[in-house]
């Protein structure tokens, strides 16, 4: 929504800047009249389009609000998020989320660093393999799932061609149609979309680091795995952290690849908590227990964000 | 700078990597691109053709006489994603100059606040909204989906270009002021120049943005003829055309081909601006 990724440029763009926005930049008297004028249009258009919807979702969390059942509407405090404790199929998004955030992030995180640190081998020339590569990070979210949705299908998905062909697998499998294969496609599908902007953080990160550290490894006779663990490594760590902790939160919140791809199926295997949330309220218009599913993944991802902001701040 | 002499060994091991890196990235962009052009005959061969040997423009025909009105479609895009880039980016330049330069209470507090929204999940703000625009009669109208898409345009926009201010030094803003201009003044004739690069590259990024989503659409819009292109490809190959490959795959190309104009036009500036300066701390 991706192409939540955008928005996790905005941070990354902005590391060094984030840094400095404690320190430089004011004026000595400079009008607050003005700064109200310039930021209040923006604070306005945000608290109708966030802080609004954000404060009434809190609100309709503890009714029983059923658009299909007017009559059954009724103020009933925590019911809902005591709903939520024998909910299974919540538990079983929990779990999908859980698992698809983390290998997503993991897989992307280490592909992502491994083409970083080739590409950072070849002659400057060369570089311009980075911006190709870089193509699948700005595929719609949309077209990367019916694309994947394509490559996997049991009859014509060139997967299960070329997995015979390499003796991977007896017979052509249903990707799709089975409840572990389905989650290792939607994976599969959302590291290629993803995995080029690890690629790119963590170029950012290896251009940062000093040419004589590198050459001070050189000259000591550092190994090149030495080197890669004594000197680039530590120099990553920050964005490791930083990034890794930006795209656990984008990769919950991942909704259009999942929606195409398996539509949270088969049964509830691929049902994460965006697309169990989506159902919730689009499909049973089941709008107060929605809003309290949601309510709690707000809550979660707040917790992470915390965790986030502190450090950015500490690293940058 | 020093490198490495690079041995057989090493030297094999990066081309591997690399040549795994290229195909994986660029075989499903080509596949898609060479399914498109495919006959729904030669789809369904096995094994299949590693490109069209038949090339054929009928699947983006069918797309435009087709029952779904994909152009219709991609009108409704450009429309709601153009009029997306030009509340945010207009909303987010004042915005952000103010948090970059000016001084006052709460700066911080909203800088964090604005940072955190990007946090939520969209579904969440979506049922009051939804809800909202029942009630107000925003369903299936262009400004109801470009306000909703300004919910994640806007944070982003003021983010960006609060960053692309800072880059600017203030000493030229008070040379301009000690000179005569009034704040305003050195705003829009000094600072303003100098990040319009940033101020295109945030544009095109809300508008790539706005562009993808699928959620909003989804649920704002249920009249056919107001959706966007994401819907719009769900809404024709969700049912009885799921196994329309050919079909699908023009119609994935025509969503993307603007994305990848927008990458182009922003590439340069996105690798070599994150790379060069951007985390040098």
């Amino acid at each position: 929504m991706y192409k939540q990724n955008w928005r996790a440029f905005l941070v990354a763009s902005n590391l060094d800047r984030v840094k400095k926005a404690g320190r430089a930049g004011y004026q000595p008297g400079a009008s607050p009249k003005i700064a109200a004028m310039l930021i209040a249009p923006s604070l306005v258009v945000m608290g109708v389009i966030i802080l609004y919807p954000l404060l009434n979702s809190l609100w309709l969390s503890l009714f029983n609000y059923q658009l299909t059942r007017p009559d059954a509407f009724a103020f009933t405090l925590t019911q809902n998020y005591l709903r939520v404790i024998h909910d299974d199929t919540f538990w079983i998004a929990f779990k999908n989320t859980t698992v698809f955030t983390f290998f997503t992030v993991v897989i992307s995180l280490v592909l992502g660093l491994i083409m970083a640190l080739a590409i950072d081998q070849l002659p400057k020339r060369f570089t311009s393999l980075r911006g190709i590569i870089l193509v699948p990070w700005v595929i719609p979210g949309i077209v990367v799932g019916y694309l994947f949705m394509y490559m996997f299908d049991v009859e014509v998905g060139i997967f299960n061609y070329v997995l015979q062909k390499l003796h991977v697998i007896q017979q052509f499998l249903p990707w799709l149609m089975n409840g572990d294969l389905a989650m290792i496609a939607i994976i599969v599908a959302h590291v290629w979309n993803q995995a080029p902007f690890y690629m790119l953080m963590f170029t950012a990160g290896l251009k940062a680091i000093p040419e004589d550290v590198k050459e001070a490894a050189y000259v000591e006779g550092a190994s090149r795995w030495q080197e890669f663990w004594h000197v680039t490594m530590p120099h990553l760590k920050g964005i490791l952290v930083i990034t890794s902790l930006l795209m656990v939160i984008r990769n919950f919140n991942n909704f259009p690849i999942i929606f195409t791809m398996t539509g949270g199926g088969p049964v509830y295997t691929t049902t994460t908590s965006v697309i169990y949330i989506y159902r919730l309220a689009f499909e049973q218009y089941d709008m107060g227990y929605a809003s309290a599913v949601g309510i709690i993944w707000v809550i979660v991802l707040l917790i992470l964000s915390i965790f986030y902001v502190r450090a950015l701040q500490k690293d940058f | 700078m020093i490198r490495r002499r690079f041995s057989i060994l090493w030297s094999g091991l990066l081309t591997l990597v690399l040549g795994f890196t290229v195909l994986w990235t660029l075989f499903p962009i080509y596949w898609m691109l060479s399914t498109s052009l495919k006959e729904n005959l030669d789809v369904f061969k096995l094994p299949p053709d590693l490109w069209p040997l038949h090339p054929t423009l009928i699947n983006y025909f069918n797309l435009s006489n087709g029952i779904t009105p994909i152009w219709t479609f991609f009108i409704n895009s450009v429309i709601t994603s153009l009029g997306t880039v030009v509340i945010a980016v207009a909303l987010a330049t004042f915005a952000g100059y103010a948090l970059s330069r000016l001084r006052f209470r709460f700066r911080k507090s909203i800088l964090i606040g604005v940072l955190v929204t990007q946090m939520f999940p969209l579904v969440v703000l979506l049922i009051p909204l939804y809800l909202f625009y029942v009630r107000s009669h925003l369903l299936n109208t262009y400004f109801g989906l470009i306000l909703a898409y300004t919910s994640f345009t806007l944070p982003f926009g003021i983010w960006m270009i609060k960053g692309f201010v800072d880059t600017v030094p203030v000493e030229i803003e008070e040379a301009a002021m000690v000179d005569g201009c009034t704040r305003l003044q050195a705003m829009r004739q000094i600072v303003f120049p100098l990040i319009i690069p940033g101020v295109v590259a945030t544009a095109v990024f809300a508008f790539l943005d706005a562009w993808n989503n699928l959620l909003f659409p989804l649920t704002l819009v249920n009249d056919v003829t107001m959706k966007t292109l994401p819907p719009g490809m769900i809404l024709a190959f969700g049912g009885e055309f799921k196994h329309d490959w050919g079909g699908m795959m023009a119609a994935s190309t025509i969503v993307t081909i603007p994305v990848i104009i927008g990458f182009v036009l922003i590439q340069r500036y996105l690798v070599e601006g994150l790379t060069g300066g951007a985390v040098k701390g």
